[in-house]
């Protein structure tokens, strides 16, 4: 009886595990098929992995999908994918048009919580620490007056590389030699950002802010990098005032966020 | 001593059943109905559990939506108060795909901190005590299954059950496929994550399936999710093998009612309550054991209380 009873379970249990087996294995290829065509025809340009994201490859299993860097991000930025958005389900992103990272939690602090360093902090670290030695032994350089944090802070944030920024010549306003006057983005946009013109100490709303350019620089002047990433230079014939993108440029996406035409006229385009 | 900690004593042979002069409700003076059903609603252990249940799964909601940085995160990754916490399925699943392609070397020190503490916590507090304790599926579930023992009990639909050993089969076959797939499989699937981040980050298309799986476990079979497939309970089984907090069982107080396995979760690990099953005087409920409580709540001669495993012998 007990032997029966044995051999009944054991039958159940191959019985179920070969129905769990065939599920797994149903699941297995369905979400490797959905994977590798989702990243096909991933819509690259709208959307950028987070500061320091490692190779897509290693980021799709790498990323334990907790949403520590969406939680801590201060512009709220970073988002988390959905599922069938193709970017695999739960993986963070930011969408610039819709709210850039404008660097304003100083020290990439999504890169710094992330657990299992999808988001890589180690090159950030290493390039601060060796800015700050650079700035300590520069000829002339005052220890007193070089703020060790300060240089870091520059240093990190400048060796970001989610992307880099194009101009589309058809529709820049700078580009038709237009200028521009007003609200860049309407005054129900929710997007935030830190104004290197400012020297503010957060993030406010773009909503509030009303410009006068004769002619348009924004994508210039809001550049939370400078002039290492992007430059107002002469175009070819002479006559026109242009946004020139340097090597420089982090892909933060603050121009795309803040430029004033109906599409981007200056897009990021993920490396 | 240290076997005997591990040992369900299953094998041994059973004590004689009690005799009717010997019975808890014989001693108490009541017949037997009268004395079964004298805890039928008493619920306590549950509402405390609810509670703690909802608060914690709140306090990560409110972390994040009020800016508290309490407890950030979700259920698959989480900061308490600047301290990691990773789970391990998903942890176990990275380190499995990492060690394929050599990223097991950049994982941060943060990560491995927060994994040991975890598996040291819930180590201490019971293992799958996280399932009954912190799973917002588990709290949803629990409602799935009233539904369907009362569609059980109006004979509207059939009870199915399957082998309690399939969880290890997916625990195992999850991890392969993530190591082929160079993804993590389940997490897609995972309806503890998806209703944990559904309620951080705003819901997601993912609920559907959630849905589906409550549906399947309301009209065909009893809990099938956290019976036997979940294989971060199954990995908490596995923690929780070794661990001191059980469910302590004592055959003099017992009057064979069987109260607790109709309401329990894992009825198989009540083995020892039924007429002339019981080895020992003493009896603690094995690793599978979510340590809910319902059992507890429900036990009319107080056989069954939470206790810590070899204390006695310590002290």
């Amino acid at each position: 009886m007990d032997k029966e009873k044995k051999n009944l379970n054991r039958r159940e249990f191959f019985k179920g595990g070969i129905a769990a087996a065939g599920t797994l294995a149903v699941v297995g290829t369905a979400t490797f098929i959905l994977d590798k065509s989702a990243a096909k025809s991933m819509p690259r340009e709208d959307f950028l992995r987070p500061p320091g994201a490692i190779s897509e490859e290693d980021f799709l299993y790498g990323c334990i999908k907790c949403g520590l860097c969406v939680q801590i991000c201060p512009v709220h930025a970073i988002e988390l994918a959905g599922a069938g958005e193709g970017l695999g389900f739960g993986t963070p992103y930011i969408a610039p048009r819709i709210q850039a990272c404008d660097f304003s939690c100083d020290a990439l602090q999504c890169v710094e919580t992330c657990p299992t360093a999808v988001l890589d902090f180690r090159p950030f670290k290493e390039e601060g620490v060796r800015a700050v030695e650079k700035a300590a032994t520069e000829p002339g350089a005052d220890l007193s007056t070089v703020n060790p944090f300060e240089v870091q802070k520059v240093a990190m944030k400048e060796a970001v590389r989610m992307g880099k920024a194009h101009v589309n010549r058809n529709t820049c306003l700078a580009h038709k030699g237009e200028g521009f006057k007003g609200n860049p983005r309407g005054t129900d946009f929710k997007g935030v950002h830190r104004s290197p013109g400012k020297n503010e100490v957060s993030a406010s709303p773009l909503k509030d802010r009303i410009f006068d350019r004769e002619v348009c620089d924004l994508c210039i002047t809001e550049c939370p990098i400078g002039e290492k990433a992007i430059i107002q230079r002469r175009s070819r014939s002479g006559r026109k005032l242009i946004p020139h993108v340097l090597d420089g440029c982090t892909g933060c996406g603050v121009c795309q966020m803040v430029c004033p035409t109906a599409q981007p006229s200056i897009v990021v385009e993920p490396f | 001593m240290l076997s005997d900690y591990f040992s369900n004593a299953k094998k041994k042979s059973p004590l004689a059943p009690k005799t009717v002069e010997q019975m808890p409700h014989t001693l108490a003076g009541l017949s037997f109905k009268d004395w079964r059903d004298s805890r039928k609603k008493n619920h306590k252990m549950r509402n405390i559990r609810w509670a703690v249940l909802l608060f914690m799964n709140l306090l990560f909601v409110f972390s994040y939506w009020l800016d508290l940085a309490i407890l950030e995160g979700s259920l698959s990754g989480s900061r308490l108060i600047g301290f990691y916490l990773m789970d391990p399925y998903n942890s176990l699943q990275l380190l499995a795909i990492s060690s394929t392609t050599g990223y097991l070397a950049m994982l941060t020190m943060n990560f491995w901190i927060g994994l040991f503490t975890i598996l040291i916590f819930w180590l201490i507090f019971g293992g799958r005590s996280y399932c009954s304790w912190m799973c917002p599926y588990h709290f949803l579930a629990e409602w799935a299954e009233k539904v369907h023992n009362y569609l059980v009990k109006k004979k509207k639909i059939k009870e199915r059950s399957y082998h309690i050993g399939l969880r290890f089969v997916f625990l195992v076959g999850f991890l392969l496929l993530a190591v082929l797939t160079r993804n993590l499989v389940f997490e897609n699937l995972n309806v503890v994550g998806i209703v944990s981040k559904a309620m951080i980050y705003g819901p997601s298309l993912l609920l559907l399936w959630v849905l589906a799986i409550i549906l399947f476990e309301v009209f065909v079979s009893r809990r099938f999710w956290c019976r036997y497939v979940c294989p971060i309970g199954a990995t908490w089984s596995l923690v929780g093998k070794a661990s001191p907090l059980a469910i302590k069982f004592e055959h003099d107080k017992c009057g064979y009612c069987l109260e607790c396995q109709k309401v329990c979760l894992v009825p198989h690990e009540l083995w020892f309550v039924k007429r002339g099953a019981a080895t020992q005087d003493v009896h603690y409920v094995g690793s599978d054991c979510t340590r809910c409580g319902l059992c507890v709540d429900v036990c009319p001669g107080n056989a069954l209380t939470y206790a810590v495993r070899g204390a006695s012998s310590l002290l």
